[in-house]
Order: structure tokens, then sequence, then C-alpha cells
């Protein structure tokens, strides 16, 4: 388990505030955010190679902050890997083993049995990272940290390795803490996502309701939302839940309604491209609120989906259909269309 | 259509200046070591005297050289990380000898080591008086050349990463033991350079030497000796012998930075 009670750490001019998440003994957590935000200090203040400036991290329960890395038995990996040139890729991996056939063990379930007796210098950045996954691996931690671990692995390898290190982490009952800008990654493997930005955690939840539903505007830009909108949100009435209230929204030339727990003012729209329905023609009456009419800037085909801008007064909504609806329709540029969402894909924060 | 004349004129004057300073570095070494290379190659099979200097030189300037790797690399780390209080003042210190004129290190060192001193006569009581002995000369050769090794290893150490060795304590070493295991051998090759500009220095050091110890003569002193007592043609085979051993750690460097430079490349 890792918990971390308002952590603070500087790293020069850049400092990390108030952190605090707790990360379950053998979960999966994801760190995310911008270049910059803090991803790398969040991850060296639990490892204790920076110092903490402020606040605890507590590990297994126990209070970690002022224990020296080499007492807290963290496995740490970052993106350079970090292998030592002096040493051969075999005495890397059983650098902090118990004993070589651990090391040898590791190295085979990762695939760096087949590099073990080559230098360091001769790896291509892909195998330099699975020989200091290995490393880490190697002397059994219990808590493993990765700062972008499978960034320089070409697709196949990194499939390979992303499930192998699945099964160790879920047959050793590891709690794993993984810096990524891969979405997918995320969404497949984490239990929790945090998104770190300046130096503060601005969301943390599942993954899937970190992309659904972005904390704020910064959160939703970052995430690569199809649609952020900046106005007012203001509140109308309660549906349901006391908490629940129906939303209308103003900004960026759009009118839109939605539902929510926003408590009105300035605030963000943010619509999944994925939720946008278009047609030809204004559909018959129905249940959705939000019905828009436009002209089609581009239709910019992604495999068997199609991305489609359209222009709605001075703003671009983005569609994401298939591209089979996309030549049904007929859509191409200048064409007019109605866009339509309903007022619950519209997600406001 | 005027910028070819100005760009030849540039050219000749960027050569011709550089050819001017090679000509001043290369002729009088060119000069010593062709009127007195051979003589002094012969005198050393039959120059008693001058074989003794030579080994009392290279005694001297090894074991100051060797002393200073065991002191100087601790601080060396500590200043290229950062983690002594007032770094910036110790490392202006360190570096202080090296502006001195030698004569003047030489006085210093008499004045803070001679018997007259506390720490003389403590070092006298124990056989190890600086005045016209081997330790004085090995300490005037530490104090004017240490500097050299420290700072050049400093900036050694430096280069290396220090996420290495926040990687080796992940891995279950401690503090020290990373430096040991990783940063050390990582720093290698310059603290090994490190080593041989300093120990070049010490072998060629006169000033500071020749206040505290005339006897027993190093190299630099019995040329300096020769030439006062018996003029040039006395002097040149022992001066023309140091030229040519100061060839040696030049070419130790050299091959040293090729090697580091296609390591680099590799890495």
């Amino acid at each position: 388990m890792i918990a971390l009670e308002r952590l603070s750490s500087r790293a020069g001019t850049f400092e990390l505030r108030d952190v605090s998440v707790v990360l379950p003994k053998g979960a999966w957590g994801i760190v995310l955010g911008p270049a910059g935000s803090g991803k790398t200090t969040l991850l060296e203040t639990i490892a204790g190679v920076r110092d903490a400036s402020g606040g605890r991290v507590l590990l297994r329960g126990a209070d970690a902050t002022a224990l020296p890395p080499e007492c807290r038995h963290i496995g740490m990996v970052y993106q350079h890997g970090y292998l030592f040139p002096h040493l051969t890729v075999e005495q890397n991996i059983s650098y902090g083993a118990a004993d070589v056939r651990a090391a040898r063990e590791m190295a085979t379930r990762l695939g760096a049995d087949a590099f073990a007796g080559r230098a360091v210098t001769s790896l291509s950045g892909g195998e330099r990272q699975i020989v200091a996954l290995a490393r880490a691996l190697a002397p059994n931690p219990d808590i493993l940290l990765l700062d972008e671990p499978f960034a320089a692995l070409d697709p196949r390898r990194r499939v390979r390795v992303r499930s192998e290190l699945r099964r160790l982490q879920r047959e050793r009952g590891t709690t794993v803490l993984h810096v990524t800008h891969d979405f997918v990654e995320a969404g497949t493997l984490g239990d929790l996502a945090m998104v770190l930005d300046n130096g503060r955690l601005s969301q943390v939840g599942t993954p899937e309701a970190v992309f659904r539903k972005p904390a704020s505007g910064a959160v939703a830009d970052f995430i690569g939302a199809d649609n952020v909108y900046s106005g007012t949100i203001v509140r109308s009435g309660v549906i349901e839940a006391p908490e629940m209230g129906t939303l209308s929204f103003s900004g960026n030339g759009l009118e839109l309604a939605g539902v929510g727990d926003h408590p009105g003012g300035a605030g963000h729209a943010v619509i999944r491209g994925e939720d946008v329905v278009l047609a030809r023609r204004q559909p018959n009456p129905s249940s959705v609120r939000n019905v828009l009419h436009g002209r089609i800037v581009e239709v910019a085909p992604d495999g068997v989906l199609a991305r489609v801008a359209i222009a709605i007064g001075s703003t671009t909504l983005v569609a994401i259909i298939t591209q089979a609806s996309a030549t049904e329709l007929g859509l191409a540029q200048g064409e007019s269309v109605v866009a339509s969402v309903k007022a619950t894909a519209v997600h406001l924060c | 259509m005027s910028v070819r004349p100005a760009h030849r004129i540039a050219t000749i004057g960027v050569v011709s200046g550089a050819v001017l300073l090679i000509a001043l570095l290369a002729l009088p070494v060119g000069a010593l070591v062709i009127r007195g290379g051979v003589d002094g190659l012969r005198q050393l099979g039959s120059d008693i005297e001058l074989r003794r200097s030579l080994t009392l030189t290279a005694f001297t300037a090894t074991t100051a050289t060797l002393v200073t790797i065991l002191l100087g690399t601790p601080l060396a780390y500590l200043l290229a990380r950062d983690r002594l209080p007032g770094g910036s003042f110790i490392d202006a210190l360190v570096e202080l000898p090296l502006l001195i004129p030698h004569p003047v290190a030489g006085i210093a060192l008499l004045l803070a080591f001679g018997r007259a001193s506390p720490a003389g006569a403590a070092l006298a009581r124990i056989g190890l008086g600086i005045v016209g002995s081997p330790v004085g000369i090995g300490l005037a050769m530490l104090f004017v050349a240490a500097p050299l090794y420290v700072s050049a290893a400093r900036e050694s150490i430096g280069r290396v990463d220090r996420r290495y060795e926040d990687v080796a304590r992940t891995l279950g070493d401690s503090h020290w033991r990373a430096v040991r295991r990783v940063t050390l051998p990582l720093a290698g090759r310059g603290l090994f350079a490190a080593a041989v500009v300093m120990w070049a220095r010490a072998v060629s050091e006169f000033g500071a030497i020749v206040i505290l110890t005339y006897n027993p003569k190093v190299a630099s002193v019995l040329s300096y000796d020769r030439f006062t007592a018996f003029g040039l043609d006395a002097a040149l085979p022992v001066a023309a012998v140091l030229v040519l051993l100061a060839l040696v750690p030049l070419l130790v460097l050299r091959s040293l930075r090729a090697n580091t430079r296609s390591i680099e490349q590799l890495t």
C-alpha cells in the first residue's frame, strides 16, 4: 500500500504540493499529467531519492518519510533505464537480486535473457527498458514505481512485456504506481488514475471516470477530449438526487443543456466525439436536448472511424462516427448537418 | 563582391596567429630536445646523480598523487554533489594554491610545517621533518598539484548523472556503497586522467620545492643547479630528459581522451 498525506517536495524551482492519495495493496495506479507537472518528482519522493519538504509517505501502513531509499524496498524504473554502463546486462539484472537464479528467472520472464551477455552500450532503447524492468523486479519488491517504462518498446514487444508485467504483479500482489502518457495503457492497466497539473493533484478516480468526467477544463484538455468549451454554467433545477441538477451552459457561441453536480458559475462543457449523433435533417421530436445546426469543415478518416469537424456559429464541434455512417450520410466538406447530443453526454465541470 | 578579399584577409590573420603561437610553444621545447635529448638519454646510463634525482622525483610525485587520490576523491565527490555547506568557498580555497606564486607556496608551507611550527615539530618528532627531506618534496608537490586533481575529479564525478546512484539505492545499496559501486567506476577514466595531470604537474614543480628542500635534488632542482654551477651545456641533458618524461603523461592523456570519446558515442 502507498498512502501520501499532503506530500510536498521541491525540485529546483518546481514544487510538488499537498498530494494526498491512497493506493491499496496490489492496486495499479496510473499517474497522468502534462510534461513538467511533477510526475517523476512524485515517484522520486516516494522512492526516497528526493526528500519530502512536507507531508508524509506511508508504505505498507508505516511512515517511511524519513527512511533512506535502500530501506523502503521499492523497485523503480526510469524512462531512460539508467542501466549501469560499466556492467553487463546480466550484472545489471543481478545488481539488487538476492541470488543469480532470481535474476536469471526474471530475465527469462521478461525476455531479457536473449541479450544477457551483451554490453549495455549495444542495446536499443527498448531492450534497455526491458533490462531496467528486470533489474527492478529481480529483488522481488512489493512496491514498484514505473516512469514511462514502455515508451521505447515497439508495439509487439510492448504488448508482450506489459501483459507479463501484469501477470507478475497479480502473482506477487505488487502495488504499482505507473507514470504514462499512453491513455490506452492507462485504461487497460489502471485500477486508479490520478492527474497531476503543475505540481498539484487535480483529479483522482478510476481511469474511466477521469476520461469520461474530467474534473476541470485543464484535465479535459490534457486527456485530449474532443470538445472542450469555456463559459458560464447556470443551475436550473433538481432531479433525482439532491446533488444532481439540470444545468445550462453558454459559452463559445453555444447553448447546451446538461445534468450534473456543478454548483454554477464559470466552467467548462466537455463532449466526447463518440457521443455526438449526426443527421442530414432535423430529427423527429426526440428526447435529445441539444440539437445543433452546422456545416462540415472536414471529414478526416481514422481507420474504421471518421472524425467530422462541424462549424457551429463561431465554434467547432467534433463528432466521431464510423466510416460507413459517413459514407451512408454522404458527409463531405461544406455540407450542412445536424448534430445531436444528449444532456447526459454533456459533462459540465 | 568585397566579401571575398575580406574573408581571405581574415583567414590569413587567423592562420598566421595560430602558426605564431604554435612556433612560440614548440620552438623552445624542440630546441631543448634537439640540443640535449640524445646526450640526456646517454647520461641516464652513466650519471648516477641524474638517475637518483629522477627516481626521487617519480617516487615523491607518485606518493603525493596517491595521497591526493585518497583524500581528494571524497572531497571532489562532496563538491560535485553540492553536499558541503559553503561549497563555493571551499571550492575557491582548494583552487587558491594554483594562483599563488610557487616560491610563496614554499614559504607558506615552511611557516605551517617547518620545525618552528607546532605541526612541523610534531612531524619532526615522528621522523617526518619537511625541510631537506623527501617528505617536504612530496608536501610541496601535493600543495601545488592537488588542486588540479580535485578540480578535474569534481568535474568528472559531476558528469555522472546522480540517478545512477539513485537507482543503485533503490536496489538496496547504501549511499556510499552506491558511490563505490556505480559513481566511481563511471567517473574512473576522468579520475585517472586527473591523477595523470596532477602527477605531471608534481614532476615539473620547482619553486615550492626549492624553498623547502634543495637537497636531495629532484630533477627540476638538479637542472637548475647544473645551470647555475656549470652553465647551459651541463643543464641541457637533464632539462631534455625532463621534457621527454613529460611526453609520457601527455600521450597517456591523449589516448584516454580518444577512448572516452568513443565510449561517449556508444552511450
